[in-house]
């Protein structure tokens, strides 16, 4: 279950972000991006993260996430192709080895929905207003 | 009404930095940094006695990983390498910090090979970024030919597979076409080595490729 170990990262960097940012206990959703070669099960992955934030300040949030397909390019023949079953880094036009990843390895924390507190700053560029 | 905190950031960017720093010091003295990842088994700590034995031509340094005991650290020193043992008490793989730490106890200086065996699993060691060089992977023979389609990260990205135990591919099933066709999907050109313990076979083609990946780092 290598989500858990995944999930035990996440927190090493959210839980000094929720005090950095003031908003400790206001989480309600956090939003991953991950890549389809991180082999995830979404529904392995919000059981760890469940299981994980119990005891913190993020205990109560929902873990979102969206996944990544894993896009390919040909830097031979041009071909863009989505290389994700079976997985193959193959061009299959032209059979080029050498080919250019787009997206597919993401292992990204997109962002994290919060509470709206009455003292936050509405020209904080970071601060989007509104739900997803 | 909520509202959303954009953050855009790796999932492990505290270690990633960690795993910087290490990256940076290794390139900067010429040191080769290899991570060797494999299940359980597979052969990685034998690999490592026979590389030491038949490769008196390096300075190796060994850091293990495991979860429990010091076995395989003192496998390591008993042939007169330096070597560090990192137990991660039930975690499944080690991260930069680990290393980090355990690199404090190493005479870097006399040292032209550092070779992390990380925890032996297929999964989680490949996801973290240790400031390795490159990853090689080791799959033997009895664990069957379907681990590069079932682990496609590790295989995808190791700079060399070594499957070991191949002098039991009489006696145990093992559909090596398939293995290398999934492994040629996934990595295409990638050196697979054939390794065989007892004989050695297979240790010149990986010394070789120690020989070329070192001089590469050294320019």
């Amino acid at each position: 279950m290598h989500e858990l170990s995944l999930v035990e990262a996440i927190l090493e960097s959210l839980i000094p972000m929720c005090s950095e940012y003031g908003i400790e206990g206001k989480v309600k959703k956090v939003h991953l991006r991950i890549g389809r070669m991180r082999q995830v099960i979404p529904d392995v992955m919000r059981f760890a993260y469940g299981v994980a934030t119990e005891d913190t300040v993020l205990r109560g949030s929902v873990l979102e996430l969206s996944l990544i397909p894993l896009r390919l390019s040909c830097p031979t023949c041009g071909a863009e192709w989505q290389g994700d079953d079976p997985i193959a880094f193959l061009c299959p036009k032209c059979g080029e080895k050498n080919v250019k990843t787009h997206s597919g390895m993401e292992l990204e924390i997109e962002s994290m929905e919060v509470e709206q507190s009455d003292e936050s700053s509405d020209n904080d560029p970071a601060v989007r207003h509104g739900g997803r | 009404m909520n509202r959303v905190i954009t953050i855009r950031q790796s999932v492990m960017e505290a270690d990633e930095e960690v795993a910087r720093r290490i990256r940076d010091r290794m390139g900067r003295d010429g040191r080769l940094y290899i991570n060797i990842i494999g299940s359980p088994g597979s052969g990685k700590t034998t690999l490592l006695e026979s590389t030491i034995r038949m490769a008196p031509e390096f300075r190796f340094a060994v850091i293990e990983g495991d979860i429990a005991t010091a076995r395989d650290a003192e496998r390591i020193a008993a042939l007169g390498v330096p070597s560090v043992q990192i137990n991660t008490d039930g975690g499944c793989h080690l991260e930069a910090h680990l290393v980090s730490r355990a690199l404090e106890s190493l005479p870097l200086d006399t040292v032209d090979i550092l070779f992390v065996e990380n925890v032996g699993n297929l999964v989680c060691p490949a996801e973290f970024d240790i400031g390795e060089d490159m990853k090689v992977a080791v799959s033997s023979v009895p664990e069957g030919a379907d681990k590069p389609l079932k682990y496609p990260l590790l295989f995808s990205q190791a700079k060399a597979v070594l499957l070991t135990k191949t002098d039991l591919l009489p006696y145990v099933p093992f559909e090596m076409e398939l293995y290398q066709g999934d492994l040629e999907r996934l990595n295409p050109g990638v050196p697979l080595l054939m390794m065989e313990a007892p004989s050695g076979k297979g240790m010149d083609a990986w010394i070789a490729l120690l020989r070329m990946w070192l001089k590469e780092k050294r320019g």
